[in-house]
């Protein structure tokens, strides 16, 4: 028999074994393929001309290497330790190792020229895919043309030939360092036997639980301006990672064989069927899977918290829209009002148009922060701020009362009220050039009323204190007066039109004049629906770029599990063999299975949920206004990808069992 | 009173061109509180024989009934059941658990039955005190030698109260002593708990403590011989005698 005979011969014999290492390997490839394709390819970088895609791509297109040669490396190092009994027998029988090598290599030659063509054939397929996506959460309506980017092409073989030689480097060294009688034995290495639970470790085991914990409940606390510095707030953030990454580790190697061990003592050597295939495995084997469960849970969370914040800032576009633009149409000062209006009527546009008039006071809310926040320096308490009266305010709010020397605070939201909350029923300081009042806050509320384009806060007051303000105090040197806001009673019907008209009427370019040089310049005056594009636009090739690095993360973390439980199942073929001769129905067995998966999955997602969680949790107001929504989609759309290799994991438990007997 | 009956029974592995005919119609009956040996050269079936007795492998002809029931009228779950609670079974390479203690895998064949919980323990003790590994039960399979495994895979097979005991080659792995010790074990539990024990096995002095031994030789049975009131060392001279004359050809012992 020739080598390349013997190379296809144990190929054909392995390809169970194989095809998800294959079918890892093609997806991979196909991916990075369709990205770079993407990144080549003009009409699409085109449109999105004033935001810079390609550094986004670009980062996004090493990360996926990394993610790979990551994967690879892992993938081909539990495949050589699966083999290590047939690389044995072919020592045994005479061949030399450099034999050996280049079987092995001629078979990594074959898998990855295949997987290449594959890849890149599906690639060139999915690309157009992908680029349909990306047009379609950029809301943009172009035909993209894609021709086959040769770039991409030279890219991808590059990146397949690398890591061929990655692989090939290190079942070279494999094979160089190992005896022969170890690499028949290789299979049972790492596979601990518990004895007696030492006091040592479950005192580890508690601190890894205390760890966690401690880290969840100090990233609450992350944003905590109360004695704060921006080096605190780095240390806070690094005390974070190192508790809770440390903690999960903790948790594995020690917690979970501890609360596992308590269970089993407690059952005094009865256990159930499901304990011995769940249990028993588990325990025993997890001073061995301790460090790749702890890395796929850590990379499950960071997977998800890019996801859940990229999503919640791409679906945040509309919302955090609206509260820069409360209205469809925020006109200032007066500025083509009546032409904009007046093309509404020509154009048969139904409209609802509020004036707000404005004026300017200083505003000192010192007294309205909690704690020592005021004196901290990080805020300038004492700043013009724009008031509004009561009767302004009940156009939009018809309900609401406020008594003599009562005031209310509007605007007030996003980041600046997560850093620095405020208390009602305090009193705010309002300072005139003649005199200065207390006046008592009653409410303070995040609704947006005024288009403001810093998220300063709005001040209510009552009419007749509206007119000793604005008597006191000389308005003509502030430059915003008043604002006009225009909603449209049909708005799906109108919008396009309307937007149309709100260009023509110029309400988007505000004309100022600068007093000292007599010059005029044009304040951009966006309308809501200009604001969401906007938004989506910046938000969607992020969205679009972390999508693409999430699949590869969950396909690495996914694969990983699918892997180490396929050479789990191989070990433990013996104890199923045994089980189904005394009397264990296929069935009896796959309930402990059942239990073994949940574990094996559900915990490093549980506990990668988690995480993310707590993540997106302390840092969502930098990213957008909505939370539970996007999170939720986020977070169920990777459970059920997830699931998948879950489930591909118990069909191959099932195979095994069947055949066990 | 009969335990098992076998008629017939045919094994033929491989499909049609590439017949192998492996047992070729075997007759067999085992009396409550036999000791039953089975012997012969390699090849001769004796292994599949035990495996087609004890429901692991299926007949490919005739008619197997243990305690009255006939096995292939029976599924795959309740054969499992059936095996569970009827059988018994001793194994060359003691097939335990290495993740589980003697104690644990001791109980396993009763992890889903309806045997309470004193009752297991009591059961537990008196097989342990009579084997004597009472004193190994929190260890694992790993730190006992291989005749205590060899007893505790024996406990295992007798917790459940079976009808029949099935032993494939339970001395193949132990030395010259243990072996005895475990032979001596198993007669005696034969004879004081009145047990109905299959072994197959090629050595002649683990067959000797049998009451009975067959004889096979390409896939039928050749002879047969009882002990009778002989002593063991009789009964073995005799055994090798009718080894000798089956021939040795092929024997691997």
């Amino acid at each position: 028999m020739t080598l390349s005979s013997l190379v296809l011969r144990s190929m054909m014999k392995n390809i169970r074994h194989y095809y998800l290492y294959f079918f890892a390997l093609i997806f991979s490839v196909t991916l990075y393929f369709s990205f770079i394709t993407l990144q080549y390819n003009p009409s699409i970088m085109l449109d999105m001309s004033g935001m810079k895609p390609t550094a986004g791509f670009k980062t996004a297109s090493v990360l996926i290497i990394f993610i790979v040669v990551f994967f690879v490396l892992y993938a081909n190092h539990l495949f050589m330790k699966r083999r290590s009994k047939e690389i044995g027998l072919y020592q045994l029988i005479g061949m030399s190792k450099p034999l050996i090598i280049r079987l092995l290599g001629l078979e990594n030659i074959i898998l990855w020229t295949l997987a290449a063509g594959v890849g890149v054939g599906l690639g060139y397929l999915s690309s157009r895919l992908f680029a349909l996506i990306l047009m379609r959460l950029l809301e943009q309506q172009v035909v993209v043309s894609l021709t086959f980017s040769m770039q991409a092409l030279k890219q991808s073989l590059l990146l397949c030939a690398v890591l061929l030689l990655i692989v090939i480097a290190q079942s070279i060294l494999k094979i160089r360092r190992v005896s022969l009688l170890s690499l028949f034995n290789a299979s049972k290495q790492a596979d601990e036997r518990v004895k007696r639970f030492s006091g040592f470790g479950m005192v580890l085991g508690f601190i890894g639980i205390v760890a966690i914990v401690y880290g969840y409940y100090l990233s609450t606390k992350l944003f905590d301006l109360e004695n704060a510095t921006v080096t605190t707030l780095v240390m806070r953030m690094i005390i974070i990672l190192a508790a809770t990454i440390g903690g999960t580790f903790f948790l594995f190697r020690f917690s979970v064989t501890f609360v596992l061990n308590l269970l089993r003592l407690r059952k005094k050597g009865h256990l159930s069927i499901t304990d011995v295939l769940a249990l028993t495995p588990i325990m025993h084997r997890m001073k061995g899977s301790a460090k790749s469960l702890t890395l796929i849970t850590v990379l499950t969370a960071v997977a998800l918290s890019v996801l859940s914040l990229s999503y919640i800032a791409y679906y945040s576009s509309a919302s955090s829209a609206k509260q820069g633009v409360p209205n469809d149409y925020m006109l200032l000062n007066g500025h083509g009002v009546t032409a904009f209006t007046e093309k509404l009527e020509e154009n048969n546009i139904a409209y609802k148009s509020i004036t707000f008039p404005i004026i300017q006071a200083s505003v000192d809310i010192a007294k309205l922060l909690s704690g020592n926040l005021a004196d901290s320096g990080m805020l300038n308490t004492d700043a013009q701020t724009e008031i509004i009266s009561l009767s302004t305010y009940n156009q939009v709010n018809a309900d609401f009362k406020l008594l003599e020397g009562e005031g209310a605070i509007v605007n007030y939201r996003g980041l600046l009220a997560e850093l620095l909350p405020m208390t009602s029923n305090r009193p705010a300081l309002v300072r005139t050039d003649e005199w200065e009042e207390e006046l008592q806050i009653v409410s303070i509320s995040k609704d947006s009323v005024l288009s403001t384009d810093n998220m300063s806060a709005v001040v209510i007051v009552t009419d007749a204190m509206y007119e000793r303000i604005k008597a006191s105090i000389d308005q003509t040197k502030y430059r915003w007066h008043e604002q006009t806001g225009i909603d449209l009673l049909d708005k799906k019907q109108d919008l396009k039109r309307a937007e149309e008209l709100y260009v023509e009427a110029g309400g988007d370019r505000v004309p100022m004049n600068n007093s000292s040089s007599g010059q005029v310049h044009y304040f951009q005056n966006m309308s809501q629906e200009q604001m969401r594009q906007f938004n989506i636009e910046s938000m969607g090739v992020i969205i679009f770029v972390t999508a693409f690095l999430g699949l590869a993360f969950l396909l690495a973390t996914g694969s990983i599990l699918y892997f180490k439980q396929m050479s789990e199942a191989e070990d433990e073929v013996d104890s199923y063999t045994t089980l189904r001769k005394i009397g264990f129905s296929t069935s009896d067995l796959m309930k402990g299975i059942y239990m073994k998966q949940l574990f094996n999955f559900g915990i490093p997602l549980l506990i990668g949920l988690a995480h993310s969680f707590f993540a997106v949790k302390s840092g969502w107001l930098l990213f957008g206004t909505e939370l539970a929504t996007p999170l939720m989609i986020t977070m169920g759309i990777y459970i059920v990808l997830y699931s998948v290799f879950a489930l591909l994991t118990i069909r191959y438990y099932k195979g095994i069992i069947r055949a066990s007997l | 009173m009969t335990i098992l009956t076998g008629r017939k029974i045919k094994k033929v592995y491989g499909k049609k061109n590439n017949k192998q005919e492996v047992l070729k119609g075997v007759d067999l009956e085992v009396q409550e509180g036999e000791f039953v040996g089975i012997m012969g050269p390699s090849g001769s079936g004796k292994t599949t024989l035990l495996n087609v007795l004890c429901s692991i492998d299926f007949a490919t002809e005739g008619v197997i009934e243990i305690n009255g029931l006939k096995l292939n009228a029976l599924k795959e779950k309740e054969l499992a059941a059936f095996r569970r609670e009827q059988l018994g079974f001793i194994f060359q390479d003691y097939n335990l658990l290495d993740t589980l203690t003697v104690k644990e895998n001791i109980l396993l064949p009763l992890s889903i039955s309806k045997v309470t919980k004193s009752e297991a323990d009591r059961r537990l003790l008196e097989l342990t005190r009579l084997l004597g590994i009472q004193d190994i039960l929190t260890k694992y399979p790993n730190e006992i030698s291989g005749g205590q495994k060899q007893r505790t895979s024996a406990a295992r097979a007798l917790i459940s109260n079976p009808s029949i005991v099935f032993a494939d080659e339970p001395t193949g792995a132990l030395d010259s002593k243990s072996a005895s010790a475990l032979l001596n074990n198993m007669e005696s539990i034969n004879r004081q708990k009145q047990v109905t024990i299959m072994m197959v096995t090629h050595d002649p002095v683990a067959a000797s403590f049998c009451s009975r031994v067959l004889f096979l030789k390409d896939g039928q049975i050749y002879t047969e011989m009882y002990k009778g009131d002989k002593t063991r060392q009789a009964f073995f001279q005799e055994i090798l005698n009718t080894q000798s004359v089956l021939g040795g050809d092929g024997y691997d012992a």
